[in-house]
């Protein structure tokens, strides 16, 4: 469970969150749309208290990330916008080394990397430096990095953009395989489709802000448009998703 | 469970010695130096030795006015040829083709003279720009010996003791042995020994904080639960560990090589044993430790790769400086030269290879002071990387 209450930040003159509030709950796949610029990356990296926000609470399963965010890490998955692999490492030896950072080792380890590259459907390129590796099979590393701890909380960026149909499945799967493990899941994203698919809950930020949050069927209701992508357009404003 | 930083020095030192560029780059400087030294020092005996062994040729012309000379140049293993009457132009013009290093030209009237008691000219042809300045002197000597022995024949025939030209007598005596002789030229090389040490490491300290950087990387490492010092300890640690691969590789390799060489051929020693070049190595472990911390400290500071590299090549020249130019002002060895890094550690090896006793507070001066400035160095780093700013730039 991530409870944001009223979280602000600001770098110099330029209000990066002027107020994002939101409840993502466990069991469920919370969606974080806004447009380029709105805040989410900002967002991401107080989630994981790299950052310190000037104002406002955060409680990742009660625990404040500014206080202690090594608990808090050490229960969060975070896939960034940039994949960040090792070109000279293989990917077990990659999965091992953020395995390792994140307290496994051993035969547990071991297990858990198979069990990962299962699920993920990525068995053949387990052994592969992943220099040369295509846009689909980079994300799928990222990812199996991300889920190898069994983290409680999932925060991705695009976890699906570069994937082909096959792996877009296997991702949806995976994902809702968490969901039914009882993860928390936030995943920004920009493809609507996949928000009506999968996702429970929606956040909309724009500006900094929170506009809008429930279910993809409570928004469309609220803004009176049956198009979910039409409804996000009315949400944050036309004109600041084009400027941006 | 392993500690973090040991994760992560794990890591970063497989990933290095997996790119083979870095690795025959690391190679290429830890022999090169000890290489170098080996060249210098055996260009040394070969140049001191060279006149005993080979004998001399040179051009006379009108040698047939001196046959005792010659008789006496020819006892000296100096071989004369007579290459015919010459001009200035045409001695020029021998001297130049390299092929006698000396010419002596008896001058037409050197037999009149001599018989006459006026002094008879002897002309010594020589090019200063010809390196092969002390086979000159052989020449020279003989030719001293010649006229001193016919002005002690002259004098006795007129009935005055010889030893009336010698009014003084100097006798020298040299109290400076093998070991300290050889201290100056050694020490000066021995210098450059300390450089793989910056080199050594640098581009893993480069590619572990910039190149990561640079690669997108480094946000995903820092969102790892692990404190920014685990993350900054085992970077530094993998480079100060490649630094020190080096040094003793190279101090191993220079030993071996000065051990092989004749020394004594040019009246110098190399007294270092094995267990003095592990106190060298033990002393050096900071300077190896600074030179890592001080590495990633700038490293992390740079956008990519390459802004990275030029920074450090420029900043590494600085800690490199006192070593290079306190020597060029030759100083005597002073106290306070064990509290600079690099110089210290000159400093030291140079003492040591002049034998005698040191005493424990050199080693330790040398100890602290690059530790210290290493954990100044980390610190730092390890700051930077906890504040925002940095995470912002990430």
């Amino acid at each position: 469970m991530i409870e944001v209450q009223e979280v602000r930040k600001q770098f110099g003159a330029v209000q990066a969150l002027g107020g994002v509030s939101f409840t993502a709950r466990d069991g469920q796949i919370t969606a974080l749309l806004g447009p380029n610029g709105a805040g989410k990356t900002t967002l991401l990296r107080t989630l994981v208290g790299l950052l310190r926000r000037d104002h406002g609470s955060i409680a990742i399963d009660g625990i404040d990330p500014e206080k202690d965010p090594l608990a808090v890490r050490r229960n969060i998955g975070l896939l960034t916008d940039q994949f960040g692999l090792y070109e000279r490492l293989s990917t077990r030896e990659y999965l091992s080394y953020f395995g390792e950072l994140n307290g496994m080792a051993g035969p547990a380890l071991r297990q858990r990397i198979g069990e990962v590259a299962s699920l993920l459907q990525m068995d053949d390129i387990l052994e592969r430096r992943t220099k040369g590796f295509s846009q689909g099979q980079r994300i799928k590393v990222a990812l199996a990095r991300t889920l190898l701890h069994r983290p409680r909380h999932l925060l991705l960026d695009e976890p699906s953009r570069g994937l082909d149909v096959m792996s877009t499945r296997a991702l949806r799967h995976a994902l809702a395989a968490l969901r039914a493990d009882g993860c928390c899941v936030i995943m920004a994203t920009h493809v609507m489709q996949e928000v009506t698919h999968l996702c429970d809950d929606v956040i909309v930020i724009a500006k900094g802000h929170t506009v809008a949050q429930g279910s993809p069927e409570e928004l469309c209701r609220r803004t009176g448009i049956a198009n979910l992508e039409d409804a996000f357009v009315s949400l944050v404003g036309t004109e600041e998703g084009i400027a941006a | 469970m392993k500690p973090k930083f040991l994760v992560v020095f794990l890591k970063e030192l497989r990933e290095t010695l997996r790119d083979k560029r870095t690795l025959g780059l690391l190679l290429l400087f830890t022999v090169m130096y000890p290489a170098l030294i080996g060249y210098v020092v055996q260009q040394t005996i070969n140049r001191a030795t060279k006149s005993e062994r080979e004998d001399l040729t040179i051009a006379v012309i009108g040698a047939s006015q001196a046959p005792t000379l010659m008789a006496q140049l020819k006892q000296r293993n100096i071989k004369v040829e007579d290459p015919g009457t010459l001009d200035e132009a045409g001695i020029t013009g021998l001297l130049q083709a390299r092929k006698f290093p000396v010419v002596l030209r008896l001058t037409d009237k050197f037999t009149e003279n001599y018989a006459a008691m006026r002094p008879a000219r002897v002309e010594l042809w020589y090019d200063s720009a010809d390196e092969k300045g002390a086979r000159r002197h052989d020449v020279e000597d003989v030719l001293e010996a010649y006229g001193a022995n016919v002005a002690s024949a002259r004098l006795l025939a007129h009935g005055v003791s010889p030893a009336t030209l010698a009014p003084i007598q100097v006798q020298r005596f040299d109290t400076g042995t093998n070991a300290s002789r050889s201290a100056g030229l050694i020490g000066s090389l021995l210098g450059v020994l300390f450089v793989p040490v910056f080199i050594c490491g640098m581009s893993s300290a480069i590619d572990s904080t910039a190149g990561e950087r640079e690669r997108r990387s480094l946000e995903v490492l820092m969102a790892q639960p692990a404190h920014a010092w685990e993350l900054v300890v085992g970077k530094w640690l993998t480079s100060a560990s490649l630094a020190l691969g080096g040094v003793m590789f190279e101090m191993l390799l220079a030993h071996a090589i000065l051990s092989w060489l004749p020394l004594e051929e040019i009246g110098m020693s190399w007294s270092l044993t094995l267990a003095d070049l592990a106190l060298v190595v033990f002393v050096t472990v900071p300077l190896c430790l600074f030179a890592a911390g001080l590495q990633v400290a700038l490293a992390m500071n740079a956008r990519s790769f390459k802004e990275a590299q030029s920074t450090l090549s420029f900043v590494m020249l600085l800690p490199l400086l006192p070593g290079i130019v306190i020597p060029m002002m030759e100083l005597k060895t002073a106290s306070w030269m064990y509290m600079v890094p690099v110089l210290s550690n000159q400093t030291l090896l140079r003492e040591m290879t002049k034998g005698g006793e040191l005493g424990v507070l050199p080693y330790a001066m040398t100890f602290a002071c690059s530790a210290l400035a290493a954990l100044v160095a980390v610190g730092f780093a390890t700051w930077r990387m906890k504040s925002e700013r940095y995470v912002l730039s990430v």
